[in-house]
C-alpha cells in the first residue's frame, strides 16, 4: 500500500504546484503593484515592504487611462447588450423548431470562429476608413457584435435545450402562445446558464486585443490596447504602475468568474 | 473627462478668458484638447507641471500625452497618419521626417510657429535635422551624436590608454571583458529597427565607406556592409547579457548599473552615466569622441504639426504654440535645473553658466569635438524606414544566431530594396 | 402544428442577417483587396491580378511564419490537453468535493485573465534580471537567464503562458467529464487489480473519447489567436523565430509598412486553410 500512499502524496504535490501556478503569478503582480519602484527593482524578490497606493492613483489619474476603461465598458456593454438581445431569441428558435437547416445555422455561427481574427481586421480596417467611421466607438461595437452574437447563440441553444420540454408543453396546454412561452417560462428557466453565456461573451470581447490594435489609434482604444501600451513604455521602465494597469484590467473578468464556474457546473451536470 | 472639457470649452467662452490675460500671445484662441502622439521623455513629463501656464497662454486650451516606446511610437505615428490623424502633435524624428513631409503628414513648422520663441536658438546640428526639403519640420526635444564613454578605473586597472582607432578600441573591449566578475567589454544594440540595432551598425558601415544608394540603385551590398557586420558581431560577442534583443535601454541600462567596461553610444548617456541619481557609476566615467573611423550618428527627435486632426488654420497655429511653448527657452531651463541632460537644445542653454557648472567644461568640449565626426549615416529617403527595418530583422537574426550568412542576408536585403524602389514609383 | 409559428423567422432572421452581413462583407472584401496594390497611405490600388499570392510563395517571412503556426499548433495543443488531463485525472483521484470546486476555481483564473495581462506578467516574471521565475537560477549560477531572447527557447516560454491558461482551464473540464462517467467499470477494473494508471489509460480515456476530441478542436480553433500573447512578449522575435501567421500579416498590413493587399493575401490563405482543416474535422468527428 506504500506505492499508493506515494501515489497520493505525489498527485497532492503537482496539485497543490498547479494550484500555485494558477494564482500566484496574479498574486504577485498585484503586490507589485503596491510596490514602489526601488522595491521591485530588486536582485532579491521582496514580499515585505511598505505598500504605496501611488501607482494606482497615477493610472486612474491618467486621462489615456480613463479613456480606454470608458470606451471599454461601452463598447462591450453595448456589443454584448445587443448579442443577448438578438443572439437569445435566434438560440431559442435553433434549440426548440430544430428544421433541416437547424444544424447548418449553427454550424456557420460556430464556423464564424475560425476565422482568424487578423483575417477579419484588415478588411474592417479598410472598410471603416472608407466610411469614415476608422476609431470609433460605433465601428467597434459592429465589430464586436459578431463575436458576442455569435458566441452568445453557440452557448445559449445547450442551455434552452436543457429546459425540461413538459414544462414547456404545460405552459401550452394553459393557452401560453409560443412567444409567451419563451419570454415567461424557456427564459427564466434557462437564466442561470443564459447568464453565464452572456459573462462569457464579455469576458471575451473585454479581453479582445488584436481586432481593437488595429481598428483604432486613439479616440475608440480599449483598456488593453492602453494597458499594452504602457507595458511597453521601455524608458525608465515604471513597473509599479505597469503592474496596477494590469490589475486595473483583469478585474471586471475576474468578478465574473462565479457566474463562469457556475456555467461550466451546469453545462456538465445532466449527462449521464 | 478630457472630451466633457472639450464639449465644455465653447470657443466663445474662452475669448472672454483670453481677453482677461493681457501675457497672453495674440494669436490664443485655442480650446479643447491638443492631442500630442510620443515617447516618453523627461521634458515632456515635466510639462504636466505645468499645464496652467499653457492653459493661460493659449487661452483656456489643453494638452494630453499618450506615449509610446521608440519602435512603437514610429509605427504609431505612420499608422495614425496614413489612416485618420486624430493627432494634433506627433513626435518625429531624423529618420522618418521625410517620409512625414513627402507625405503631408505634417505641416511646415515656421508656418505656425511664434516669431519670439526663436526657433534659430536650437543647435545648428539639430535643425539641420529637422529639415527637409528646404523647410523645417519640427522642433528638436532631443538629439546629438555619439560619444565613446568608458570606465576610468577599469581601464587604469587594466593598464589600457582611452581608445582612439577602432582596432585599439576593439582590443581594449575585448580584454576588458571579464564576465564572471561580472563586467562586460561592451553594450549594443541588437533589437530589430532602424533606430535600434541598425542605427548602431550603420557608424561602422559608413566608416569603413559604404554607401546605401546610387540615385535609385541599391550599392550597399559591398565589402563595407559585410566588414562592418562581421566587425559588429564580433563586438557582441563581449556584449552585456539581455543587449541582444535590447536596444539604447538595455544598453544604458547596463552600463549605468556598472556592468559594462565601455561603450559608444549617442550623446544622452554621458548626461545619465554623469548623474549619480541615475548612475552607479557616475564618479568614475571618461568620454571621447568615437574611435576612428567610426562615424557618429546624427539625430534629432521633436514635435511636428498634424495636417489631418489640424483641419484649419487656427488650429495648426495652436499646435505650433503648443510646441513652441513645450520646447522654449523657459522650459529648457526647467529641464536643465531638473539635470535632464539629453532633453537640451538649445544654444543659449549650453552656453549657460548654470550648465558650465553642472556639466563642466569638458563635456562641452566633447560635444563640439564629435559634433566635427557626426554624420548622416542613414538614407534620407521616405523609404528608408521600411528598408532599416527589414535590415534591423536580419540583423537581428545574425546577432542571436539564428542566421549566419553575412552575405545572404545583405543579397537578400538587396532584393527587398529594389522591390521596395519599384514599388515607391 | 406548432411548426407553423411564425417565431423561428422573427427570432432567427434578425440574428442571422447581422451575422452574414458581418462575416461576409470583410470576407468578400479581403478577397477583393487581396488582387491590389493598395497601401495604407495609398487608399487607391490597381488591380495586381495573382502578384500577392506569388509574391507570398517567394517570401521568406512567410514561409517562416507557416512553420512558426504550425509548430505553435502541435505544441499548445498538444501539451494543454497532456496538462489537462493529467491535472483533471490527478483531482478526480486525489481531491475531496470540498478541495475539487477550490481547485475549479483557482484553475479558471488563469483562462479569464486578459491574455495582455497573462502576457505580461509572465513576461515580467521571467524579465532576466528582475523576475520571479528566472530569480532562483540567477542566485544558484550568478548568471541572468533571459528565456525570451533565446530563439531557441522563445516559442516554448511563450507558449508555457498558452498552456498555462488552456491547460489548467481543461483540468476542470476534464474533472468534470470523469465525474459523469458511471463508476461500475472502474470498481471492475479495481477488482481485475488494474494500477490506477491503466484504469485511466484503458476504462476512463476511451470513454470519454468523443468529449476530449471536441476539446482538442476548441484549442486548435482557440490556439488561432496567439497574437496577443506574442505581441506583448516577444514581438516576432528574436529575429523571426516567434513570428506566427497573424503576427507577420499584423505586422505587414499595420505598423511596418501598411501594405493591406499583400496582408489581406496571407488573410485569405489564412481564412482558406482554417476553414477547409476546421470543416473538415468537424464534419469528421460528428459523422
Amino acid at each position: 500500500m506504500s506505492v499508493r500512499r506515494k501515489g497520493r502524496f505525489v498527485g497532492r504535490f503537482i496539485l497543490a504546484l498547479a494550484a500555485f501556478s494558477a494564482v500566484f503569478p496574479f498574486l504577485w503582480t498585484a503586490l507589485n503593484a503596491f510596490k514602489n519602484r526601488v522595491d521591485i527593482v530588486t536582485p532579491t524578490p521582496l514580499f515585505f515592504f511598505t505598500p504605496t497606493l501611488d501607482n494606482f492613483a497615477y493610472v486612474l489619474g491618467r486621462g489615456s487611462v480613463f479613456q480606454g476603461l470608458t470606451n471599454s465598458l461601452v463598447i462591450s456593454g453595448s456589443a454584448v447588450a445587443i448579442g443577448a438581445i438578438l443572439g437569445l431569441p435566434a438560440a431559442y428558435a435553433l434549440a426548440r423548431y430544430p428544421g433541416k437547416w437547424a444544424k447548418d445555422i449553427q454550424f456557420f455561427v460556430l464556423s464564424l470562429r475560425f476565422l482568424p481574427p487578423v483575417a477579419v481586421a484588415i478588411p474592417l480596417m479598410v472598410i471603416w476608413l472608407e466610411l469614415g467611421l476608422y476609431d470609433t466607438r460605433l465601428s467597434m461595437i459592429v465589430t464586436y457584435t459578431l463575436l458576442t452574437l455569435a458566441t452568445v447563440i453557440w452557448l445559449s441553444v445547450p442551455a434552452f435545450q436543457r429546459v425540461p420540454r413538459e414544462v414547456e408543453e404545460a405552459a401550452r396546454v394553459d393557452g401560453y402562445g409560443p412567444y409567451a412561452i419563451f419570454f415567461r417560462i424557456a427564459l427564466p428557466i434557462a437564466s442561470r446558464s443564459l447568464i453565464g453565456a452572456i459573462a462569457f461573451s464579455f469576458v471575451l470581447v473585454w479581453n479582445e486585443f488584436l481586432i481593437a490594435l488595429m481598428l483604432t489609434t486613439s479616440d475608440a482604444k480599449t483598456l488593453p490596447i492602453v494597458a499594452s501600451e504602457l507595458t511597453q513604455l521601455g524608458r525608465d521602465v515604471p513597473w509599479g504602475i505597469l503592474n496596477a494597469s494590469v490589475v486595473l484590467l483583469s478585474i471586471p473578468p475576474l468578478l465574473l468568474i462565479g457566474i463562469l464556474s457556475g456555467m461550466l457546473n451546469s453545462a456538465f451536470r445532466r449527462k449521464n | 473627462m478630457k472630451s466633457v472639457t472639450a464639449l465644455l470649452s465653447g470657443a466663445a467662452l474662452v475669448c472672454l478668458v483670453s481677453g482677461a490675460m493681457p501675457l497672453a500671445a495674440s494669436a490664443a484662441e485655442c480650446s479643447g484638447t491638443i492631442k500630442v502622439l510620443a515617447q516618453p521623455r523627461d521634458g515632456l513629463t515635466l510639462l504636466d507641471k505645468y499645464r496652467d501656464e499653457f492653459a493661460k497662454l493659449s487661452g483656456g486650451a489643453n494638452f494630453q500625452i499618450d506615449y509610446l516606446n521608440e519602435n512603437d511610437r514610429r509605427a504609431k505615428t505612420k499608422a495614425d497618419a496614413s489612416t485618420i490623424g486624430r493627432y494634433n502633435v506627433y513626435y518625429i524624428d531624423e529618420a522618418n521626417v521625410a517620409l512625414f513631409a513627402s507625405s503631408g503628414w505634417v505641416a511646415p513648422l515656421l508656418d505656425y510657429y511664434p516669431k519670439d520663441y526663436d526657433y534659430n536658438d536650437f543647435d545648428p546640428g539639430r535643425r539641420a535635422v529637422a529639415t527637409y526639403d528646404g523647410k523645417v519640420w519640427f522642433a528638436p526635444l532631443t538629439g546629438g551624436g555619439d560619444l565613446m564613454v568608458y570606465r576610468k578605473d577599469l581601464l587604469e586597472a587594466a593598464g589600457i590608454q582611452p581608445p582612439r582607432t577602432l582596432d585599439d578600441y576593439i582590443a581594449a573591449v575585448k580584454k576588458l571583458n571579464q564576465p564572471d566578475k561580472g563586467i562586460y567589454g561592451t553594450a549594443l544594440r541588437g533589437q530589430r529597427g532602424s533606430g535600434a540595432n541598425v542605427w548602431r551598425w550603420m557608424p561602422f558601415f559608413k566608416g569603413f565607406g559604404g554607401q546605401w544608394f546610387d540615385g535609385n540603385t541599391p550599392v550597399f551590398d559591398s565589402d563595407a556592409a559585410v566588414k562592418a557586420t562581421e566587425t559588429y558581431l564580433e563586438l557582441f560577442k563581449y556584449s552585456a547579457p539581455g543587449t541582444q534583443t535590447g536596444s539604447w535601454d538595455e544598453a544604458v541600462g547596463a552600463f549605468t548599473s556598472g556592468q559594462v567596461a565601455m561603450l559608444t553610444e549617442s550623446t544622452p548617456l554621458v548626461g545619465m552615466a554623469l548623474d549619480p541619481k541615475q548612475s552607479q557609476v557616475s564618479d568614475k566615467i571618461g568620454y571621447l569622441p568615437p574611435p576612428s573611423p567610426l562615424t557618429g550618428g546624427g539625430y534629432g527627435h521633436g514635435l511636428a504639426i498634424g495636417t489631418k486632426a489640424n483641419k484649419d488654420e487656427v488650429s495648426k497655429q495652436c499646435a505650433g504654440l503648443f510646441i513652441a511653448w513645450a520646447t522654449s527657452k523657459e522650459n529648457e531651463q526647467r529641464r536643465l535645473e531638473e539635470h535632464q541632460f539629453s532633453e537640451l537644445n538649445r544654444s543659449s542653454v549650453f552656453a549657460s553658466k548654470k550648465f558650465a557648472e553642472l556639466y563642466g567644461p569638458d563635456l562641452g568640449q566633447a560635444l563640439a569635438d564629435t559634433g566635427k565626426v557626426t554624420a548622416v549615416n542613414f538614407w534620407q529617403s521616405p523609404l528608408w524606414p521600411e528598408l532599416g527595418d527589414r535590415w534591423g530583422i536580419i540583423l537581428e537574426e545574425l546577432v542571436t544566431g539564428t542566421r549566419t550568412d553575412i552575405k545572404g542576408g545583405l543579397d537578400e536585403l538587396n532584393d527587398f530594396a529594389k522591390q521596395l524602389v519599384a514599388r515607391g514609383q | 402544428m406548432k411548426h407553423k409559428s411564425t417565431l423561428p423567422a422573427v427570432f432567427l432572421s434578425p440574428a442571422l442577417l447581422i451575422l452574414a452581413v458581418l462575416a461576409l462583407v470583410p470576407t468578400v472584401f479581403a478577397v477583393f483587396i487581396s488582387f491590389q496594390d493598395r497601401e495604407l497611405s495609398r487608399p487607391d490600388g490597381r488591380f495586381v491580378g495573382l502578384d500577392n499570392y506569388l509574391a507570398l510563395f517567394s517570401d521568406r517571412r512567410f514561409v517562416n511564419a507557416i512553420g512558426v503556426s504550425l509548430t505553435w499548433e502541435v505544441l499548445t495543443v498538444g501539451l494543454t490537453l497532456l496538462v489537462a488531463l493529467l491535472i483533471g485525472i490527478l483531482m478526480f483521484e486525489y481531491a475531496g468535493p470540498r478541495w475539487r470546486s477550490a481547485l475549479s476555481l483557482m484553475f479558471l483564473t488563469p483562462v479569464i485573465l486578459p491574455r495582455v495581462s497573462a502576457a505580461f506578467v509572465w513576461k515580467f516574471a521571467f524579465h532576466p534580471l528582475y523576475g520571479i521565475i528566472t530569480w532562483p537560477y540567477k542566485a544558484i549560477t550568478g548568471q541572468p537567464l533571459d528565456l525570451l531572447s533565446d530563439p531557441a527557447t522563445a516559442l516554448g516560454t511563450v507558449a508555457l503562458v498558452d498552456i498555462w491558461q488552456w491547460g489548467l482551464f481543461f483540468a476542470v473540464i476534464v474533472l468534470k467529464l470523469l465525474e459523469t462517467l458511471p463508476p461500475q467499470p472502474f470498481e471492475a477494473a479495481r477488482l481485475d487489480h488494474a494500477r490506477t494508471w491503466q484504469v485511466y489509460a484503458y476504462v476512463a480515456i476511451p470513454m470519454l473519447k468523443a468529449p476530449l476530441i471536441s476539446l482538442a478542436f476548441v484549442k486548435m480553433v482557440e490556439s488561432l489567436r496567439a497574437f496577443d500573447l506574442i505581441y506583448v512578449m516577444t514581438r516576432g522575435g528574436p529575429g523571426i523565430t516567434t513570428e506566427t501567421l497573424d503576427m507577420y500579416a499584423f505586422s505587414q498590413g499595420f505598423i511596418e509598412s501598411g501594405r493591406i493587399s499583400y496582408a489581406s493575401g496571407m488573410a485569405v490563405l489564412m481564412m482558406i486553410a482554417t476553414s477547409i482543416v476546421f470543416t473538415v474535422i468537424w464534419k469528421r468527428t460528428r459523422a
